[in-house]
């Protein structure tokens, strides 16, 4: 049987990340550990709690010689247009985590609304990685 | 606490008197427990300092920590955390990207050039 364990996002920097996917959304933290043979990489992933089967890395935007200059602007560039990949995040009320996550600080880019499979919203993270929040019916 | 039993529609005193009845044990009790878990977590599966664990689950005090701590999981957070595999052994790093961050950084032939395209 195969399931979908992690999945990974780009981030612009990790600890304004961490806060956001934390504090905000109220995710957990799964693992965060600095590795100094590989010049202090850093893997960080958080999780929604109650689903610990899932977590989800946030990755640091490398620098050379592992990510070259200009492919690395590249994907600044797909992040800054919320092209560079999408979270569906699902909620049992989407109106009342709107408003929950509102309090917090997030800053909607759609509004929840109706739509054929259920009531939909979206934002976005400090990096720009566009993310859903929908109460699917 | 006083929000809690706002949320509850109760007094504080009340609502501490009921949920221990119901739980167990009493709000404070059990905000403590769950506090000492999560950091027991992130003990086991962050490189984290200690005391930035005890302040990361809301708690103030380093020595009250350790004290609670060692009282629940019977070692200090310290002893607790060389029980288990390091928790590096968490990071699920590819070989891939191990092998791209372990490259070496200054060599005396240049294979790669700033432009790849070039």
């Amino acid at each position: 049987m195969i399931t979908v364990g992690s999945t990974q996002l780009w981030v612009h920097d990790q600890d304004e990340a961490l806060a956001f996917y934390t504090q905000k959304l109220g995710m957990e933290v799964r693992t965060d550990v600095t590795v100094a043979e590989m010049g202090d990489f850093r893997w960080l992933s958080v999780g929604p709690v109650g689903q610990a089967d899932f977590s989800i890395v946030l990755m640091l935007i490398p620098g050379p010689p592992v990510m070259d200059a200009a492919t690395a602007d590249q994907v600044r560039d797909l992040m800054a247009k919320g092209f560079a990949g999408t979270l569906f995040l699902s909620t049992d009320d989407c109106n009342a985590s709107y408003k929950e996550l509102s309090a917090r600080g997030v800053e909607f880019v759609e509004q929840p609304s109706e739509q054929p499979y259920g009531i939909d919203s979206s934002f976005r993270d400090p990096s720009g990685n566009h993310i859903r929040l929908t109460e699917v019916r | 606490m006083a929000d809690m039993a706002c949320a509850a529609g109760l007094s504080r005193a009340h609502f501490s008197q009921e949920f221990r009845r119901a739980f167990g044990e009493s709000p404070h009790a059990y905000l403590l427990t769950r506090r000492l878990e999560r950091a027991a977590a992130l003990l086991r599966t962050t490189d984290r300092p200690i005391a930035e664990i005890c302040m990361s689950v809301g708690l103030q005090s380093v020595g009250s920590f350790t004290t609670s701590f060692t009282r629940t999981f019977g070692r200090s957070p310290s002893a607790y955390r060389t029980a288990y595999p390091p928790a590096a052994s968490h990071a699920l790093i590819p070989p891939c990207v191990l092998r791209a961050y372990t490259r070496p950084r200054h060599r005396t032939f240049r294979e790669d050039t700033a432009n790849p395209q070039a």
